[in-house]
Formats: structure tokens, sequence, C-alpha cells
């Protein structure tokens, strides 16, 4: 059976798409699915960090593409993660160093090596972005609650549609204290703003910028609620329709405030 | 401080920023999807002139087109002196 490739993208830069493809990458491998991540921010990569695996690059997502290597000598294996692979992006070339068939080609070369193939897709609507989507079969956009990305991720919903992707959104960075006090979007706002399907809300967490910072996976840490609800996006992603979308405002809540709605006095 | 607590207690209640913020995107997202390339008025603009001088001869240099916004509406202002209505005009090619 073939693979399927998902784009990640959003529009804007700095909402979360790296992190995310990274978190979701080694969630669906946790799964049991053979997964590669492949970062086409090319020029300014960085997918390789956030995964740790920056010292073992050898070829690039280019040299695969021109047909300079073969995909194993490419994917670069996870230490951590079984079945979890990363094509990491060149360098040294810029955005134009690969044509939409280029992209095509590739994509088709990927699908019969991998069971999912999640695409790191830059910042922009250029020819990087072009590149990301051209071979993609299905599109997650990472949207954070603030009105510079919501409007990016509404243009970027208008062209994956102009290509007959339907996105499905992740509302990523929820502050539930600041949306508690009205100070912040939430994500029902962003929802409806945008008007796509949500398939999952991420909380801002220290712990996505210490697992960043040592380059191990977020999903690992059974105490850090957006690794927790990043497997459960993976999992939703693959079909299992029936995981929750936890609130983060409903998940947030004390001891107190959860007895309170158990008996009836609902707060929020 | 009193002051503060003052003008606190009295100020009118303003919308909190996260719904100032929802309002304002969805303004923002409909002027976004209004907005008009140069390239396409221009080729509706002579789209315009073909059919209007099958009809009439006009002064095509001093024809204009504009794209006029109010808060609640957007109107597509043609503006164009005939010179003369064509005799055989309404009889199609």
């Amino acid at each position: 059976m073939e693979g399927k490739i998902i784009v990640i993208t959003s529009g804007k830069g700095g909402v979360g798409k790296t992190t995310t493809t990274a978190a979701l990458g080694a969630a669906i491998a946790l799964e049991g699915k053979r997964v590669a991540v492949v970062d086409m921010d090319i020029g300014l990569r960085n997918l390789d960090v956030v995964m740790g695996l920056e010292n073992r690059i050898v070829f690039n997502v280019v040299d695969l593409a021109k047909g300079r290597c073969k995909v194993h000598q490419a994917s670069i294996k996870d230490r951590r993660i079984e079945n979890l692979f990363l094509i990491p992006a060149s360098q040294s070339d810029n955005k134009t160093a690969l044509s939409t068939d280029d992209m095509i080609r590739l994509c088709k070369k990927l699908r019969q090596e991998f069971d999912v193939v999640l695409i790191d897709c830059p910042a922009g609507i250029e020819q990087g972005f072009e590149n990301s989507v051209v071979g993609a079969d299905e599109a997650v956009v990472v949207c954070t609650p603030e009105v510079s990305a919501v409007r990016d991720a509404d243009r970027i919903i208008g062209l994956l549609y102009a290509r007959s992707i339907t996105p499905k959104l992740i509302v990523n960075r929820i502050v539930p204290r600041l949306v508690q006090s009205g100070d912040m979007l939430s994500h029902k706002d962003v929802v409806d703003v945008l008007s796509i399907e949500l398939i999952g809300l991420v909380c801002m967490d220290d712990f996505v910028i210490t697992s960043t910072n040592t380059g191990t996976p977020v999903v690992l840490d059974k105490d850090s609620r957006a690794g927790q609800a990043f497997r459960r996006i993976a999992m939703r992603l693959l079909g299992n329709t029936e995981v929750p979308i936890v609130d983060p405002l409903e998940d947030n809540k004390g001891f107190w405030n959860r007895i309170g709605s158990k008996i009836g006095l609902r707060r929020i | 401080m009193l002051n503060n607590l003052f003008s606190r207690m009295f100020k009118e209640k303003e919308a909190p920023p996260g719904e100032v913020a929802k309002k304002r995107l969805q303004f923002a997202l409909i002027y976004d999807k209004l907005e008009v390339s140069d390239e396409m008025l221009e080729n509706l603009q002579n789209d315009i002139v073909d059919v209007l001088s099958r009809y009439f001869e006009i002064d095509k240099a001093s024809l204009r087109l504009d794209i006029t916004r109010q808060e609640d509406l957007s109107a597509l202002v043609l503006n164009t002196p005939i010179i003369a209505a064509k005799k055989r005009g309404h009889e199609k090619k």
C-alpha cells in the first residue's frame, strides 16, 4: 500500500510548524507507522536541530530530489524512536533549487518507502510553499491565537482549497489563563473565523522549549500537556476519530473547579 | 492608586482584547477578500470597453474604472463619455 503525504503549513512563520512536524512525526511513529519527516525549508534548515539529528546529515532533500542519492541514504534514522526518519533540508541552496516536477517525483518515491510522510513547509506563499503542497494528499494548518497568524492561516487555507486540499486546523500555544480572562482569542474564535475542521488544541508548554533545547521528542514526556496533545492529534490523523479533542480550558481546571463542575456549579 | 481605582470603577466596560481581536480579524478578512489586483482590474476594463463598443462609440481614453469602498459595501464605478450610439448596435453579430 502507498503511504500518505501530509503537509504541515501555516503561512506565518514562528507559529510552531517545525515543532509540530517533529512532534507529530514522533507520535505517528510511536503508533507503529513508518514515518519520514521532510524539511522543506531549504536554506534555513531547522527540523534537524529540533529533532537532535543535526550532526548526522550526509545527504539532503535536494540531493534526493535531484537523484544524487537513494531514499535510504538521505533518511536519517532517529535513535530513540523506531521507524522515524528525517530527510533534512539543504542549507546551501535556496527555495528555487527544486521545481514542482522535482517534488512530484520525490513524493512518488517517498510514498513507496513510508506509511506517512510529513512535510515541514516553509513560511510564506512562494516557491517553497508551492513545492511543499504539490505532492501532498492532506494538509494541517498550524495557527496560534493571534490576529497575524489567523489572517495568514486564512490566506493559506484559500490557497489549499484552490489545490483541492481540505486542510485541518491545529490551534497551537493556547494560554488558558489568558483565554479565561478574555485577553486572548479562544480556539472557538479561531475556528469560527477560519471555519475549517479542528484536529487538535495545543497549550503553551515549557516542555516544548526544553525538549527543543535538548533535541528530544516532546511526545515521550508523559507530563507534557503539549506532548500528549500531539499524541492525540497523531491518532486522529491516522483515522482514529474517537480520540477526543481536549479543551485546554477544561483541562486546566483546578481541583475545586472540577468538583464544582461535577456537582453542577459550572464556572466556565 | 486611589485615582486608578476610581477610574476603574467608573470607566465604561470595554470589550476584552480577545473579543476585539476577533472582530478586527473578521473585518480584515472581509477586506482582504475584496482586494482586486491591478491586472484583474485592467482585464475587466478591457472587457467592458469591448462590450460597450458594440453599442456605443465611446472615448476609450477617458474611461475610468474604480472600486470605491464604504463601510459596509464595495461598489464598482465606471465612468465613460458616450460620443454616439451605434445604430445597429443592438443586433447580434
